[in-house]
Order: structure tokens, then C-alpha cells, then sequence
């Protein structure tokens, strides 16, 4: 499944699949936008919406962990990614904006391994596309 | 059935509160007194897996995860005090759940699941006959589930074998074989008997979390459009003869047949959805909304026609305050039509007298061909009552008996309890299906108006959306919501 893993995720640069089950304009904020690098604690493979959870090192060292949320686990599931591929510990640097309630929490739309890989091909700013 | 096999179609309920402990057992305030269903009585727990267990059951009115609406695994599910229908055909055996719309797919090719290794609340499921015998392996589950309502629980090691077979018409002897090595020292087996819930036309349903959450205030009713509010007397009259969709398309040569001649529309699909979830109107996206091209085929102009104060409702809809309001920001059925165009998949299965639609999003619907009358007008549901017929080679559709709760899409496109529903499935070719619903609901519109879009069917497999258990954004967008009602001084 890891070859098939990454031909999707090619396929998945061109057309990223929303699995929105609410607005996220309603809880995110446009003048918030985030770019993070930290290591995963956790990452719940959850639908409609994945969490990643980031321990991200601030300015004056403080380690704060956010939580991400990300398009469906069962997109990444039929791009082939399976839960081992991603242990706690692993790199990542994402791209988003911040909840509107000024949380640690963000809608990410670029999520990019310390390999250049990308995990999510865009998420909420492109329109649906059927998957395959 | 056709192919040989023992029919075990129709409505079934296991009988009385079996599902509650599994165990032999005294009367309790939360359960009668039962006998259990154990094989040997008692189940063979590991030491330390008894002492959890004894934990479950002192916490159980909070802990057991039922009693948050959470998915159930297999058995349980099957032990249920609320019925269940299933269906077959020669490559499925299909169950439909009242309790939260839950479904089990069970496939009856001989081949193994695409996502072995995934898991579950519902776990895979694959069957096949020993005689007349329907057995069903089932494996790939969490380990957050329960067995029962007493707290005996299960590990992601679970492994469960079912053995489905017919009595006599009214009665399924089912058979459960549970291995579990991380929890129990040995295998064992549950028994019960199903029975047919006879001179019920259907399944109804039990939103056990939209309940729950109507009745706490959570979810807050709009008694504009809920069950069962009248007609505005200010609306503009309601112009039934207005709708005038354009013909629909030719059915392709090459479509797949059933052996009866009528079309077979079984298979996994998903809709070319345009962006409907987020307008049916097309629009251009913005920020983390996406552009929709409009999917609205009649008026020609391709505008809803709303009556002006709805209008404006629909456009507060799109405030950040109200995506709140939205029913499936809080895990709820989507409704129809949006159970299709959701961005998640669907399976078709058709049989004689049925059109079965399940929803990866963990819902269901049952299209009736064998039935005449709609559900008498008080009972009220989010999918709506359908009943369905051929006209030439196109399925048709007639949807009421909705509650008036949905959404019809993120941006709030409204629907009243009024709504009827036509909706037409015609196969243009070996993979495509040209959808079009035309909604006459004269609470917030002027005129039916008709939408259209391609269902296109793939090789795949539905997953699971256990979305409830899992749902980070609800407190957020509350949060959002409740900081502008305080701005309002509300």
C-alpha cells in the first residue's frame, strides 16, 4: 500500500479532497494565517476531520502543542498512508490559519514531512473532487 | 432467493434486553434480571481484564460508550432492543439500523476487504454460506467499544465469528464467536434468537445524539421550518406549475442490467458534487470555502427562489455565528438530497423491492418499490420517507415525512418539513448516473426548483465516518457563536 500511497498522494497535489462536515470559514480565522515546524505527539485518524497534535518550540522556547485539524483519515486512508506510517516524533511542517477563538488550533492546508513529502494535497480552498 | 441461498430479508429484533449484560444476572436499576448468553455462563476474562471490566460496571451510566451515542461494535450492535433490516443480494448482505442510522455491509464475493488492517468501530465484515448458513467473519475493530451495557469489553485484537440462520420464517438463530486473546483466555460463544418484526413497513429512526441534544438545549429548534410549522402568511403564493426542468438525458446503451431488464444502479459511488455542499448556487470560493459551479438546473437562471425573508435567513446562515446552526457541524444525518453530495461516498444496493443507499457518513436510506402509502404524516425523519418506481429505465424517487431539521448544505441552503422530493437515477452509461432532485417545499421557496449532478461509479469500498466520536469543532464554533450573543448583549 505504500506504492500505491504515493502515486495518490501525486494524484492528490492536483485535486485535494474536502471532507468539510461544517464551515470552516465559521471557525477559522482569514487574518490568522499560521506556518508552523514541530514534531507530532499524537495524530487521531478521525473523519470527517484528522487532528494532528504539534509540539511547536516558540520564539522564547516554550513549547506550546497544537492541534491541527486536517481533511478525513479515510482520504489518506485510500491515498494508502496507514497509521504506522506517521509514529509521534515525526517532523512536519504545515501551513494554516488559527481558530477564530484564538486556541492553539488551526485548519491546516499544507503538511509537508521533513522529506519534502506532502501529506494532505490542500484541504479546505479547493473545491471537492471524487477521488480516484 | 435466485441464487439458492436461504432468504433472510425483512425486520428483526433480538429479543427483549439481551444486549444489556451478556452475563447471567440479578435485577439492577438500569436492567431486569437476565439469564445471559454466554456459553458456560460467565465469560473466561484474563485476571487483569476482570478487574477493568469491574471498574466499566461501576462507571457504566457515564462510561459506556452507547450512552454517548457512540458507534457499536459486532455483537452488540446485532443484540440491540431496537429492530434492524437486512438485506441481500448476491454479493452483499446489507443491515440497516434504527439506532443512529448505523449500517453493516457484509461482502459475500470472497474477497478480502481493500483496507484490511484499518480499524474500526464496526470492524470488516466478510461473509460467506456454509449451507444454509450465513457466516460472517468480522475483524479490524478499535478497542473503544463495549460488549454490553454492563461493561464487558473487547480489545483491537477482537475477532468475531457470526453464524445467521433461519429457525423457521419468523425466527434467526445468530451465533456469535468471540476470540480475544489480549482480554479472554479462550474463545466463546453467544446465542440468541432473532425475531421478525412483522406488519412494520420500515425501519424508522432513533437519532440518539440529535435527541439527546434537542432535549439539552444544544441543538436549538427553528419552529419556522420544524414540524410542524404552517405557511407564512405573507408568502408569496406557492407556484406548483412553475417547475419546468429540461428533458431528462438518453439512458446509454451499455448500462448494467439486472436479470429482470431494469437497470442495475448497484455499486460504490461518488458524486461529481460541484461543490454543492457548499451552494447549490454557484459562487466563487473564498478563504477556506471552496467555489461551488452550481448545480441548480431549474430556474434557468440557476438561482434558488427563495421568498425574500428566507433569502435573508439564508444569507445570515453564511455569518461565522451560524455554522453552529449547521446539523452536521454536530455529527447529525445529512438529509436528502445531501446525503449524496456530501464529499463522502455511498454504495447502492438494489434488490427486488428495494434501492438501499448507504452513506459512508454512518446513515441510511431505504427506497420502498414495494409500497404504495408514506408513512402516516406525524412521523417525521431526517432522511425522510422514500418510496421509489421505474418509469422506463429511470428510477424515480418520491421523498416526504421530513422533519424540517436539515441543512442542505454548509452555507445553509434551507429546507422546511414541507419539502417533498422527486428524484430521478438515470444511467447514462457502464459508470455514470445523472441525478436530479427537484424540491417543492413551499415554507421558504416561491417555486419547485430541480438540481443536477453525476454520480460516478468507482472500484472501492466504503469506509466508516464515526464522526460524533471524534468531533473537535463543535466547541469551537459554540465558542464562536456564544462570543457574538454576548456581543448582542443576547
Amino acid at each position: 500500500m505504500k506504492h500505491a500511497g504515493l502515486l495518490f498522494l501525486a494524484a492528490s497535489l492536483l485535486c485535494g479532497r474536502i471532507e468539510a462536515h461544517h464551515s470552516f470559514s465559521a471557525e477559522y480565522d482569514d487574518k490568522r494565517p499560521v506556518t508552523l515546524s514541530g514534531k507530532v505527539t499524537e495524530m487521531k485518524w478521525s473523519n470527517p476531520h484528522g487532528w494532528i497534535y504539534l509540539d511547536v518550540v516558540g520564539a522564547d522556547g516554550k513549547v506550546t502543542n497544537w492541534a491541527l485539524e486536517t481533511s478525513a483519515a479515510n482520504g489518506l486512508i485510500r491515498r494508502g498512508w496507514r497509521k504506522e506510517d506517521l509514529p509521534p516524533g515525526t517532523e512536519l511542517q504545515v501551513e494554516g490559519w488559527q481558530a477564530r477563538n484564538g486556541a492553539a488550533t488551526a485548519n491546516i492546508r499544507v503538511v509537508t514531512l521533513s522529506d519534502g513529502r506532502r501529506l494532505f494535497a490542500g484541504t479546505s480552498n479547493q473545491n471537492a473532487q471524487q477521488e480516484k | 432467493m435466485s441464487s439458492g441461498k436461504p432468504d433472510l430479508q425483512g425486520i428483526w429484533q433480538a429479543e427483549g434486553r439481551i444486549g444489556y449484560d451478556l452475563e447471567p444476572h440479578v435485577a439492577r436499576h438500569d436492567m431486569p434480571a437476565g439469564l445471559g448468553i454466554v456459553e458456560g455462563g460467565n465469560l473466561p476474562y484474563l485476571a487483569e481484564a476482570l478487574v477493568r471490566r469491574q471498574e466499566n460496571f461501576a462507571r457504566r451510566a457515564e462510561a459506556d460508550p452507547m450512552s454517548r451515542c457512540w458507534l457499536p461494535s459486532v455483537p452488540r450492535v446485532m443484540l440491540l432492543d431496537s429492530p434492524f433490516q437486512i438485506f441481500q443480494t448476491d454479493q452483499h448482505v446489507a443491515m440497516t439500523f434504527e439506532w443512529q442510522q448505523v449500517w453493516r455491509l457484509v461482502y459475500t464475493t470472497g474477497e478480502p476487504s481493500l483496507y484490511e488492517g484499518v480499524e474500526s468501530w464496526m470492524g470488516h465484515s466478510r461473509g460467506h454460506w456454509e449451507g444454509d448458513v450465513l457466516v460472517v467473519e468480522v475483524k479490524d475493530f478499535n478497542d473503544r467499544s463495549w460488549l454490553d451495557a454492563a461493561g464487558n469489553f473487547h480489545s483491537a485484537a477482537l475477532q468475531v465469528t457470526e453464524r445467521y440462520e433461519l429457525v423457521d420464517s419468523d425466527t434467526l438463530r445468530y451465533e456469535a464467536t468471540l476470540t480475544d486473546p489480549a482480554v479472554f483466555s479462550r474463545p466463546f460463544t453467544l446465542r440468541a434468537l432473532l425475531q421478525r418484526q412483522s406488519g412494520k413497513p420500515r425501519v424508522l429512526e432513533n437519532q440518539c445524539q440529535a435527541e439527546k441534544e434537542e432535549a439539552s438545549g444544544d441543538f436549538e429548534p427553528d419552529a419556522r421550518f420544524w414540524y410542524p410549522a404552517s405557511i407564512p402568511a405573507g408568502n408569496v403564493p406557492f407556484d406548483a406549475a412553475a417547475s419546468s426542468p429540461p428533458p431528462l438525458p438518453a439512458v446509454g446503451a451499455d448500462v448494467p442490467r439486472r436479470a429482470d431488464g431494469k437497470p442495475d444502479l448497484s455499486g460504490y459511488f461518488m458524486a461529481d458534487a460541484g461543490g454543492a455542499n457548499y451552494g447549490l448556487e454557484g459562487f466563487q470560493g473564498r478563504f477556506l470555502t471552496p467555489d461551488a459551479r452550481g448545480v441548480v438546473k431549474d430556474p434557468p437562471d440557476g438561482r434558488l427562489p427563495y421568498q425574500d425573508w428566507a433569502r435573508g435567513e439564508r444569507s445570515d446562515r453564511e455569518l461565522p455565528h451560524r455554522g453552529y446552526d449547521d446539523p452536521t457541524a454536530h455529527c447529525f444525518v445529512a438529509g436528502i438530497p445531501r446525503s449524496l453530495y456530501v464529499p463522502s461516498p455511498f454504495q447502492i444496493l438494489q434488490t427486488d423491492s428495494q434501492v438501499l443507499f448507504l452513506h459512508e457518513r454512518m446513515s441510511w436510506r431505504q427506497v420502498a418499490l414495494d409500497r404504495r402509502e408514506h408513512l402516516p404524516d406525524v412521523i417525521r425523519l431526517w432522511q425522510g420517507d422514500s418510496i421509489g418506481r421505474w418509469e422506463g429505465d429511470t428510477l424515480v424517487v418520491e421523498t416526504r415525512n421530513f422533519n424540517g431539521k436539515q441543512w442542505h448544505n454548509e452555507v445553509g441552503d434551507i429546507v422546511s418539513h414541507r419539502q417533498t422530493l422527486v428524484e430521478t437515477f438515470t444511467p447514462v452509461s457502464a459508470t455514470a448516473v445523472i441525478y436530479r432532485a427537484t424540491i417543492s417545499d413551499p415554507i421558504p421557496y416561491t417555486r419547485p426548483w430541480t438540481i443536477e449532478l453525476p454520480l460516478n461509479r468507482m472500484e472501492d469500498e466504503l469506509l466508516e465516518v464515526a464522526c460524533l466520536e471524534d468531533n473537535n469543532d463543535l466547541h469551537h464554533l459554540k465558542d464562536v457563536r456564544d462570543a457574538w450573543r454576548a456581543q448582542q448583549g443576547r
